[in-house]
């Protein structure tokens, strides 16, 4: 009686828990694309998992340190270097892993090594040979991100992907859009710039714009100069002519969004397409790291980096077609007013913090 | 100007209007379209290098010189059942007290020899049928637990098991066969809270709860497994009773017995936003949003209390139920059902996620899942599997007794 409640005792804590899906299963982020005749990418395992199949934990105590790590890490290596081939059109490329750092995920710390293989010419199709963990944890999923779409690794059998040429200009259109829409510093500056234009300079006082055409003339030329000034700096630096380190860039952005709030409380500037102009330079910078990180494939520059400008241009003209007819719209109210003062005074106070945040950071 | 459309708007106006309508409209699009794209997850995360070598990076449970010495036998010996078995255990009872998926994957995997057999040894079975029920893969876990029936007859643990699986697929035929098997085995307590969901859903909570609460109060010590086990039931009986009082106060003596009852956890802070304590729920639930279903209670809470970390635990239970996708895992469908309609207001969607879930699962939680979605998308019909089920069972449940009255008034 007393054996079979000792089992029963384990079957009720698993009825109590049963329900309770927690933590994440094992997952893998393998991310590849293509650069010429080389494949580049990266592959995330997750450290508990390596620990698992190489037990890194030295001293097992249940904490895996730094320093148990870097320890192990020409174990991880072979571990990977064994059980990940990656090959193009049947045949193998020359593989190497580059230097591992760490990247946190939503469940914990993650072993990302960049991975390149260079092929015999530019692949057509990618054969991912991949065997990591699935012998100790049969749930262990490998995903695998090329070209836009994920490929659900369930067990060692190698897999082929073909790659299809016409995605990855296309692909470049909708991360431009989604870069302004996503990046706040970019749409606060654009709107710091457009809101005003319904108000005009007549003699020696501002009133609010008659027609909706010399407004929208004024947008437009503030569109362009912005437009024109972030393409020129994100060409030049796309392709290397000129690096600027990030920090720098980020801050001098934040800035920028300080000094157009500031020249609506101020309006020391009537030319706001200058303005537009000048500080948009900066902005480009911001736009290339986003496209280096992208993974910019280096003979396809000029597709991925016309893709790219389009949709930024794409997305920042959504966002002036739909603030303008409402600010045209309500320019004569007292929350025309608000919006005006108060916003720019809210968003330069804002922008300076930001810009302190990134210089410190 | 027409003598009937004195406020009509000047032409100048309404072309204004139309305009800004039409350029919202299209922003809006715009939007709509850069958002459903569908490699977000695309882009990788920043990494990093700790400056400070002592930096601990991962936890993991401490190393186990029994195991390590088990694996290394298994290894040279790679068909010793008795030690792959052993060692499976040892990953499920892991997986149990940290809530952690992964160890049901490396049972799995420690068992690979004899997985895809048909007719495995009757304790890699018994095993087999416990991963399978885990990952919600209840048709196959009947069928193992069967089979393993067939050769055990008398192993508790494969009919308390079998018992819950045909109970969760509303097989209560089958789930009462294995309750009676139970009683020449295991005590009393055990076979009452076997068959109290069984007797609840039949429509007779009322004299469960009693023969449950008497066998409790009599076997004043025991197991503390087994009694918290019959205390989460006694709080269910009392919450389908409509007595959330007692239900809480059950629930607060399992977890007494042992604060990481997840399942009693969920169970209280479940009563306690029913009955409008929501903040109690959230901080029941305060740190240990590692598991999913406390931090889907715990995000809907802070949601609807509009609190300080809403918006955080809302963007993490996104990033859960995505990283399910992303691997193709469907066994969220429970937590996605009940986040869609709370977070996201999305009743239709809710009820197609919740009439899913039903199809794999029939718990009464399952049931009010469905008629609340369905209430909420004033749509009927969407319950209808759910109504059969009422009326076919004769359940008797205080909260799915209002939602189907409320969605009998809306034919």
């Amino acid at each position: 009686m007393r054996a079979a409640l000792a089992v029963l005792a384990g079957g009720a804590a698993w009825l109590a828990a049963a329900p309770a899906w927690a933590h994440k299963p094992s997952d893998a982020q393998l991310r590849l694309a293509i650069d010429g005749d080389t494949i580049t990418g990266r592959l995330d395992v997750a450290v508990r998992d390596l620990d698992g199949a190489l037990g890194l934990d030295a001293d097992g105590n249940g904490e895996i340190t730094w320093r148990e790590l870097s320890a192990g890490a020409p174990r991880i290596t072979a571990y990977l270097e064994r059980r990940l081939t990656l090959g193009a059109d049947g045949a193998p490329c020359v593989q190497r892993l580059g230097a591992p750092a760490l990247a946190e995920l939503s469940d914990g710390a993650y072993w990302a090594v960049p991975i390149s293989a260079s092929c015999a010419h530019r692949p057509r199709s990618i054969d991912v040979s991949y065997a990591l963990l699935f012998d100790i944890d049969s749930m262990h999923r490998g995903l695998l991100h090329v070209a836009g779409q994920t490929t659900i690794l369930r067990d060692a059998r190698p897999v082929r992907i073909e790659l299809d040429e016409t995605t990855s200009a296309a692909s470049f259109v909708k991360e431009g859009v989604w870069h302004i829409w996503i990046g706040i510093d970019h749409i606060l500056f654009l709107s710091c710039l457009i809101v005003p234009a319904v108000f005009q300079r007549r003699t020696r006082r501002w009133a609010a714009a008659d027609s909706l055409r010399d407004v929208c003339r004024e947008v437009f030329e503030i569109v362009t100069a912005f437009t024109l000034a972030h393409s020129i700096t994100l060409v030049i630096s796309a392709i290397g002519l000129v690096a600027l380190p990030s920090r720098w860039v980020e801050t001098a952005i934040a800035l920028s969004v300080a000094a157009a709030a500031l020249n609506n409380l101020l309006r020391t500037i009537d030319a706001r397409w200058a303005v537009a102009f000048a500080l948009g330079l900066l902005h480009g910078f911001g736009f290339s790291s986003v496209l280096i990180d992208l993974g910019l494939p280096s003979h396809e520059l000029i597709g991925a980096l016309l893709g790219f400008n389009l949709g930024v241009e794409l997305g920042q003209a959504a966002i002036v077609v739909a603030l303008l007819p409402v600010v045209f719209w309500i320019r004569r109210t007292v929350a025309y007013q608000a919006l005006l003062w108060a916003g720019s005074a809210t968003v330069a106070i804002v922008a300076l913090l930001w810009s302190y945040q990134r210089y410190v950071a | 100007m027409r003598p009937f459309a004195p406020d009509a708007p000047r032409p100048g106006r309404r072309k204004l209007t139309v305009l800004a309508l039409g350029a919202v409209g299209l922003a809006a699009a715009l939007t709509a379209a850069a958002f459903v794209t569908p490699d977000r997850a695309a882009a990788a995360a920043p990494t990093y290098v700790p400056g400070d070598p002592a930096q601990v990076i991962a936890t993991v449970p401490p190393r186990d010189p029994g195991e390590v010495a088990a694996r290394r036998e298994l290894g040279s010996a790679p068909d010793r059942v008795e030690l792959a078995v052993e060692l499976a255990r040892g990953d499920i009872a892991r997986y149990r007290t940290l809530s952690d998926p992964r160890y049901l994957g490396r049972a799995q995997a420690t068992l690979g020899r004899w997985w895809q057999l048909a007719e495995p040894p009757a304790d890699v079975l018994l095993l087999r049928a416990t991963i399978e029920q885990s990952i919600h893969q209840f048709a196959e876990a009947r069928r193992d637990l069967d089979q393993l029936i067939r050769v055990r007859p008398r192993d508790p643990e494969a009919q308390l098991t079998r018992a819950v699986v045909a109970t969760i697929t509303a097989d209560y035929a089958a789930a009462r066969d294995s309750c009676r098997a139970i009683a020449e085995l295991a005590n009393p307590v055990v076979v009452a809270a076997c068959e109290a969901p069984l007797d609840a859903i039949a429509g007779r909570a009322d004299e469960a709860y009693a023969r449950l609460a008497r066998l409790v109060g009599a076997a004043r010590s025991g197991d503390a497994a087994v009694r918290g086990w019959a205390m989460t039931e006694l709080a269910e009986l009392a919450f389908m009773r409509g007595d959330s009082d007692a239900a809480a106060a059950h629930l607060a003596g399992a977890l007494a017995l042992d604060p990481d009852d997840a399942y009693a956890r969920n169970l209280l802070a479940d009563i306690w936003m029913a009955t409008g304590h929501t903040g109690d729920a959230s901080r029941l639930l305060a740190g240990r949003e590692q598991i999913d279903s406390h931090l889907v209670r715990r995000a809907i809470a802070e949601h609807d209390l509009h609190g300080a970390g809403a918006a955080r635990l809302v963007a993490a239970m996104r990033d859960r139920i995505a990283a399910a996708a992303e691997r193709g895992d469907r066994i969220h469908l429970r937590e996605e059902a009940r986040f869609t309609l709370a977070v996201d207001l999305d009743a239709p969607r809710a009820v197609r996620i919740a009439r899913d879930n039903w199809t794999v699962q029939k718990e009464l939680a399952d049931a009010r899942l469905l008629a609340e979605a369905a209430v909420a998308a004033g749509d009927r019909d969407a319950a209808a599997p759910v109504i059969a089920w009422a009326r076919a069972t004769g359940v008797r449940d205080a909260t799915l007794d209002r939602l189907l009255a409320r969605l009998e008034v809306m034919r």
